[in-house]
C-alpha cells in the first residue's frame, strides 16, 4: 500500500479531491484559500451526520478532519471515520486539530486516519500532507511522532514478544529525526535511505499505533486525557 | 416586649447545678441565686411541684448564647451562620444560598416546634443548648456543638425527666400502672422524632463538609442514641411493671420506630438529595466563574491587544502564539504533575525566545527528569541556541528534548541559510562560549551541523552520577 505509485509521486499531474470537515465556518473557509489550487475541495460539513453523508456521496481522495466535531454520539472525528468504513480503502483520513491532547491525537489515529496535523500549519505543508495520504503514506507531525516515542518507549526492540508491541531500532531513528522536525526527505538524506525507505518505516509505525493491543498504549492514552 | 430596660431577659445561663434555670431566673428577678435555689427545693418537697417547674422552664427557656443568638440578625439561610463560622473554605458558598433557607426555614413557621435555632424551647432539646453553653466557645459553629455534647445522653436525660414527671402524675391520679406501656412509647416516639429533626437541621450544614466516614459515624451515634433511649425505657418499665408489660412495652416500641422510620425517611432522602443537587450546582457555579475570570484577564486582554495592534503583523503572530500557550497551559496542564521538570523548563526558554524574537518555537518532548544543577547548563545553551535558531534561521524553531534514566538530549533545528562555525571569527562568543563551551565544562556534548537547509544543536547531558564534573576544565 505504502509503495504504490499514488497522486502525490508525480508532482506535475498531480490533484486530488478533498472534503473539508470543521464545524467552524472561518477555519474551513481560510482552509480552501490556503489549498493549492490543484487540489479541489468538493465538499464541506460542520457536524458528524453531515460528514458521513457527504464523504458516502463525494467519495473524495482525502479528508480534512477535525477531531472535535460536534453532533452523532459524541465521538468526534473517531466517529466520522467508523462511520465511513466501508470507503476506508479509497478515502484516506487526515486529521487537524489544535488539540495537543495525546488522547485526542491516538484515539482518532487509531480510528483509521493515516497523520494528524496541528491546524497552525502553513498552506504548503497542508497540501504536502494531503498528496502524501491521498498516496497511501502516513502523515506524521513532529508532535504525533513524540507521543508515538512517548507511547511505545524509546528503547530499540531487542527481543520482540509481539511485533507490534515494539518500534524496530530503524523505526525509532526515523521517529526521533521526524520528531526533531525533519522533514521525510531530510530523515532519508540523513538515515541514507531513500524516501520511499522512510514513507515505509512510517507507514509500519502507523500500522503499529493503530493495531498494537499493547496495554501500555491504552493505559499511556488514557493516562494523558489532561496531557 | 417592651419590658423594663433593667430587667434581664429570661434566659438559663451557665453558671448552674442543672440546667442554669436557677440562675437565669435569679437574674431576671434580680433576686439572689441561692434564695431561689432554696425556694425551689422547697417547691420539689410539696408534692414535686418545684421538680415539675424546673423541668417546664428548661423545656421552655432558652439558653442566653442561643437568646443572644437569635437576637443577631440572621442571615436569610438557617444554615448561614454555622457554615460562616466554620473554616472549611468549601462550605462558605453556601452562606449566599437563598436555596438553603429555602428548604428548611419555611417549612418549620416560627413558634411551635422550630428546628432552628427556636427549637431549644422543643422537647429535650434545652439540655442540649444548655451543655453547649458551657462546653464550648460561642464561635463554635453550631453544628459541631451538637456533634460535641453527646446528645443520646441528654435525650435520655430529658425523656427519663419526663417519664418521671408522667408516672408521678399518674401515681398521684391512682391510675395503675398500665399507662406504663404509652410512655415509653410516647417517650420513644419523642426521642426518635428529636434524633430526626436535628439530624435534618443541623447535618445539613455538617454534611457539606464533613466525609462520608463522618457520616457513618454520624449514623452510628444516632443509632446508639436512640438504643440509648429504648433500653432507658426498657428499665424503667421493667422496673415498675411485669415482665409482660415490659415484653409488650418492647413490641410497642419497636412498632412506633418502625413507624417513625417510615414516616421520616422520606424527608431524609428527600434533604440529602436537595443537598446534593445544591452541592452540584455550587460547583459548577465556581467552575464557570473560575472560568469566566480566566477568559477575561487572558483571551479578551490579548483580543483587545491584537485588534489595536492589527497593522502589525508580526505583533499579532506574537500575541496569538503566546496567548494560544498560556491558555494550552492552562487547559492541558495535568495537576498531577511535578512542576519545574526539565520539559518545563525547556518549554519555558522557548516560549521566553519566542516572545523576544516573534518566530515560533515548537517544543516537542518525550519523557522527563528532575532538573539537576547540571541540566542548568543544559537549559541556558538551549537557550542559547534557540536565540541563534530564530534569529538567523529566521523560521519555526523546532526543539526536541528526550529525556529518559537521567540522561537528557535538546535537538534543536532552524531552517535558516546556515553557517560554517570554521569561520565564525574568534571574537563571536555566542556558539563558542554558550553553547559548546559551556556544555562541555559541565560534562555534556555539544555538536552544530549547518548546511544550506537549515542548522541543528544537538546537546547532550549524561545521567546524573556524572553531574560533579560541574567546574571541570
Amino acid at each position: 500500500m505504502n509503495t504504490t505509485q499514488g497522486p502525490g509521486s508525480d508532482p506535475a499531474a498531480r490533484s486530488a479531491r478533498v472534503v473539508i470537515v470543521d464545524d467552524h465556518a472561518i477555519f474551513r473557509s481560510g482552509l480552501k484559500a490556503d489549498l493549492d489550487p490543484s487540489i479541489h475541495v468538493v465538499g464541506e460539513a460542520a457536524t458528524v451526520e453531515q460528514a458521513i453523508a457527504v464523504i458516502a456521496q463525494q467519495r473524495p481522495d482525502v479528508v480534512l478532519l477535525d477531531v472535535h466535531l460536534p453532533g452523532g454520539l459524541g465521538g468526534g472525528g473517531r466517529e466520522v471515520i467508523a462511520g465511513s468504513a466501508a470507503l476506508l480503502h479509497a478515502t484516506k483520513f487526515l486529521a487537524l486539530s489544535v488539540s495537543d491532547a495525546a488522547e485526542d491525537v491516538v484515539a482518532v489515529i487509531r480510528a483509521g486516519a493515516r497523520g494528524y496535523v496541528t491546524k497552525t500549519i502553513s498552506g504548503a505543508e497542508i497540501t504536502d500532507a494531503v498528496y502524501r495520504v491521498a498516496g497511501g503514506d502516513a502523515v506524521f507531525s513532529p508532535r504525533l511522532a513524540g507521543f508515538v516515542l512517548d507511547a511505545f518507549g524509546t528503547a530499540p526492540a531487542d527481543i520482540a514478544d509481539d511485533e507490534l508491541d515494539r518500534l524496530s531500532a530503524r523505526e525509532l531513528e526515523v521517529m526521533r529525526l521526524i520528531a526533531r522536525g525533519y522533514s521525510y526527505k531530510e530523515v532519508a538524506k540523513e538515515l541514507f535511505i531513500s524516501i520511499k525507505t522512510v514513507e515505509t518505516h512510517v507507514s509500519a509505525v502507523l500500522r503499529k499505533l493503530q493495531l498494537s493491543s499493547r496495554h501500555e498504549l491504552t493505559k499511556w492514552a488514557a493516562e494523558r486525557r489532561l496531557l | 416586649m417592651t419590658t423594663v430596660p433593667a430587667r434581664l431577659p429570661l434566659v438559663r445561663r451557665s453558671d448552674r447545678f442543672i440546667a442554669g434555670v436557677c440562675s437565669g431566673l435569679a437574674a431576671h428577678l434580680g433576686v439572689p441565686v441561692v434564695h431561689v435555689r432554696v425556694a425551689m427545693v422547697l417547691a420539689s418537697l410539696a408534692g414535686g411541684a418545684g421538680v415539675v417547674f424546673y423541668a417546664w422552664l428548661w423545656i421552655m427557656v432558652p439558653t442566653a448564647d442561643e437568646s443572644a443568638r437569635r437576637q443577631a440578625r440572621r442571615p436569610s439561610s438557617p444554615i448561614a451562620p454555622a457554615v460562616s463560622r466554620d473554616t472549611v473554605p468549601a462550605a462558605v458558598p453556601w452562606a449566599a444560598a437563598p436555596a438553603g433557607g429555602g428548604i428548611a426555614a419555611p417549612s418549620m413557621p416560627d413558634g411551635g416546634l422550630r428546628t432552628d435555632t427556636a427549637s431549644p424551647r422543643g422537647l429535650g432539646y434545652p439540655a442540649l443548648g444548655d451543655a453547649a453553653a458551657s462546653v464550648s466557645e460561642p464561635v463554635r459553629p453550631p453544628w459541631f456543638r451538637f456533634r460535641e455534647m453527646r446528645y443520646s445522653k441528654e435525650i435520655l436525660l430529658g425523656a427519663g425527666l419526663l417519664l418521671v414527671a408522667g408516672i408521678l402524675i399518674a401515681q398521684l391520679l391512682g391510675v395503675d400502672v398500665p399507662l406504663g406501656t404509652l410512655i415509653p412509647a410516647a417517650a420513644v416516639l419523642g426521642g426518635a422524632s428529636i434524633a430526626w429533626m436535628q439530624l435534618d437541621e443541623t447535618r445539613r450544614a455538617g454534611l457539606v463538609d464533613k466525609t462520608k466516614a463522618d457520616q457513618a459515624g454520624g449514623w452510628a451515634r444516632l443509632a446508639a442514641g436512640l438504643a440509648l433511649v429504648v433500653a432507658g425505657v426498657l428499665v424503667m418499665v421493667s422496673g415498675s411493671g411485669s415482665w409482660e408489660q415490659t415484653w409488650l412495652a418492647l413490641l410497642a416500641s419497636v412498632a412506633v420506630l418502625g413507624g417513625v422510620v417510615l414516616v421520616l425517611l422520606p424527608w431524609a432522602l428527600k434533604f440529602w438529595r436537595d443537598l446534593e443537587a445544591e452541592r452540584a450546582g455550587r460547583i459548577r457555579e465556581t467552575e464557570r466563574a473560575e472560568i469566566a475570570a480566566h477568559l477575561h484577564d487572558s483571551v479578551l486582554q490579548t483580543l483587545a491587544l491584537i485588534q489595536r495592534r492589527a497593522a502589525s503583523e508580526h505583533d499579532v503572530v506574537r500575541l496569538a502564539r503566546a496567548q494560544e500557550r498560556e491558555l494550552r497551559g492552562w487547559l492541558f496542564a495535568d495537576p498531577g504533575k511535578d512542576a519545574g521538570q526539565l520539559s518545563d523548563r525547556i518549554k519555558a526558554v522557548a516560549a521566553e525566545v519566542e516572545d523576544l524574537l516573534g518566530n515560533a518555537v515548537e517544543v516537542v518532548c518525550v519523557g522527563d527528569t528532575a532538573v539537576t544543577e547540571g541540566h542548568e547548563a543544559l537549559i541556558q545553551a538551549s537557550r542559547e541556541a534557540m536565540l541563534n535558531a530564530s534569529r538567523h534561521g529566521g523560521g519555526t524553531v523546532s526543539v526536541y528534548l528526550e529525556a529518559s534514566g537521567g540522561r537528557a538530549e535538546v535537538f534543536i533545528k532552524d531552517r535558516g541559510p546556515g553557517f560554517d562555525l570554521q569561520h565564525v571569527p574568534e571574537d563571536r562568543l555566542g556558539v563558542r562560549e554558550s553553547i559548546i563551551g559551556r556544555m562541555n565544562r559541565h560534562g555534556g556534548t555539544a555538536a552544530i551541523t549547518s548546511s544550506s537547509e537549515g542548522t541543528e544543536v544537538r546537546l547532550g547531558f549524561p545521567a546524573a552520577p556524572q553531574d560533579s564534573t560541574e567546574g571541570k576544565p
